[in-house]
């Protein structure tokens, strides 16, 4: 098959734009601007739910609230050192005191030390796998065996209702990406009625000269693909501007839950993917409804 | 000899109405010139449209150059399209292209190069003496002009069978003779003419011409009333 983008002149020249034709790529570029962008966030959602609930999922911390400094500092390395034999385990560290006041401050402010209010020795642990129930009540009760003062947070506990608030915004990305493509689909359908109906005369006389009824549907297809590979272009490029403004104002928001991790490869690529998708649809579309018309003629 | 067309008991029916054609039989032969008279609403455009297969027939048996074109799947006859030119009532020009791409249209669709094509349309622009004009869209041209640029599409691939509706229908009687003598050139080169026309003074224009007459969608014989009485037309009992 030749390529769309080789239309000899002649071509071009007896299926040339009409009214409709001529705001059918900026129509195109326009839907594509608002699918790329919808895609882009359910993306950047899907990536972030995902990101959180593995990472956080499988982490907790576990606070050991002893009053005295110095028993709390071997309590620390011993139930650490307890904790990395822990079944189901796979990375313990010790939260050093110093970055622990850190963490603290903001609430408690700055005086921590001075008032001699004690902070809990920390130690954060990562599982495996994200941890069961059954694996988590195990674990508390064992280590009430090892020390009396101790605690275990699960990240689960706290990131969940965020995690469902993400996954909500996600299906809404998502169902919002659906309707885009289902609009688009159905602007291509119409711009493809549009250009069959102004060139019905063209076609009927070419067939009539013993035109074959796939050099007529080719002929349409090339022209459409044209459009929509030039209003899609356009519309991604807006839409890939728009995204890399936004993604550098999310950097700068500093927000560990949406910047951090940049944009990823995947994701580009799938947006790469749209107007190719759509411009795909197009050239079905195109051929599909000149084919139909020219079957009701003999 | 084998016959260009050949019609055995060949009705046409529109939807449901009575037969717009009925128990049409005949044969054309190769290198002949036809003209197909009749009233107006006699059945003549209906009966070019099976020739120059626009339509099947409803009935009956029709066979183009040699082959059975009723059964032939749909997908076989654009091949035999490329070899009937067709000059429509009302032209049927491209309206967006020129005189020049009109006339080149036949030859791109049979897959024609470009530069193969540039010598024979330009031979046929100046035959029709519209070289001045090549680049004119159809609108700009005037009725006469837009016939000759019709008429030239409908002959420049050499067609086996030229099929002309009324191809004189709005010109001056000088023009409509100089039209009709390009239809004789062709037919001097070998081309099967069939010409439909209500004007039954051109029939003397063509020496040797037959005469095959249409009456309320029913075939009659020659009237024999012509100034040079056609050989007789082989019409099948
Ligand atoms: N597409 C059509 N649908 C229905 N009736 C038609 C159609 N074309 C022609 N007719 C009818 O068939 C008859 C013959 O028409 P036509 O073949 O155009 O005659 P002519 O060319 O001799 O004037 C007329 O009564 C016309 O109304
Ligand atoms: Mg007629």
């Amino acid at each position: 098959m030749r390529l769309p983008f080789s239309i000899p002149d002649h071509d071009r020249r007896l299926i040339p734009d009409g009214r409709l034709a001529g705001i059918m790529p900026w129509i195109i570029a326009i839907m594509l601007f608002l699918t790329a962008l919808s895609a882009a966030t359910a993306v950047r959602l899907g990536y972030s739910v995902q990101a959180n609930s593995s990472g956080l999922a499988r982490q907790a911390t576990v606070q050991l609230l002893e009053p005295d400094p110095a028993a709390r500092a071997t309590d620390q390395k011993r139930i650490a050192a307890w904790l990395e034999r822990f079944p189901g385990v796979s990375a313990v560290r010790a939260v050093p005191e110093s970055e622990a006041r850190q963490l603290l401050e903001p609430w408690i402010g700055s005086a921590v030390e001075d008032a001699g209010i004690p902070v809990p020795a920390l130690i954060d642990i990562a599982f495996a796998s994200p941890p069961d129930n059954a694996q988590l009540r195990a674990l508390r009760i064992q280590l009430v065996r090892q020390t009396s003062n101790a605690r275990v947070d699960t990240h689960s506990s706290w990131i969940a209702p965020l995690l469902s608030f993400l996954r909500t915004i996600l299906w809404i990305a998502l169902s919002v990406l659906l309707l885009l493509l289902v609009a688009t689909a159905a602007t291509v359908a119409l711009s493809v009625r549009a250009a069959l109906n102004t060139h019905r005369s063209t076609i009927e006389i070419m067939h009539m000269m013993g035109s074959t009824d796939l050099q007529v549907a080719r002929l349409f297809q090339r022209r459409i693909a044209l459009d929509s590979l030039f209003g899609g272009g356009l519309g991604l490029s807006a839409a890939i501007l728009v995204l890399v403004l936004v993604g550098q104002r999310f950097s700068a928001l500093g927000s560990g839950l949406l910047a951090g991790e940049s944009f990823p490869i995947i994701g580009w690529l799938l947006l790469a993917l749209i107007p190719l998708a759509v411009t795909g649809l197009a050239m079905l579309m195109a051929r599909w409804t000149v084919l139909s018309a020219l079957k009701r003629m003999l | 000899m084998q016959s260009v067309a050949e019609f055995d008991n060949v009705g046409l029916r529109y939807g449901t109405d009575a037969e717009t054609l009925s128990d049409i039989s005949f044969k054309l032969f190769p290198g002949s010139f036809y003209f197909l008279t009749g009233p107006s609403g006699a059945g003549k455009t209906s009966l070019l449209k099976l020739l120059y297969l626009a339509h099947r027939p409803s009935r009956g048996a029709i066979h183009m150059f040699g082959q059975d074109i009723v059964t032939m799947p749909r997908a076989r006859l654009p091949g035999f399209r490329r070899r009937i030119g067709v000059v429509f009532q009302d032209f049927r020009l491209v309206p967006h292209l020129s005189a020049f791409d009109n006339i080149a249209l036949p030859l791109r669709i049979a897959g024609i190069a470009e530069r193969d094509l540039l010598g024979p349309v330009g031979e046929m622009l100046s035959w029709i003496g519209l070289t001045e004009r090549a680049d004119a869209r159809p609108a700009t041209l005037s009725g006469g002009e837009q016939q000759r640029v019709a008429i030239a599409r409908a002959v420049i691939g050499r067609p086996e069978l030229l099929v002309a509706d009324e191809p004189t229908g709005n010109v001056d009687p000088d023009m409509a003779v100089r039209l009709l003598q390009l239809f004789a050139a062709l037919n001097r080169l070998g081309t099967t003419v069939v010409v439909a026309t209500h004007d039954i003074h051109l029939l003397q224009e063509i020496e040797g011409a037959q005469m095959v007459r249409l009456d309320k969608g029913r075939l009659s014989d020659p009237t024999g009333s012509l100034k040079y009485p056609p050989r007789p037309l082989v019409l099948r009992s």
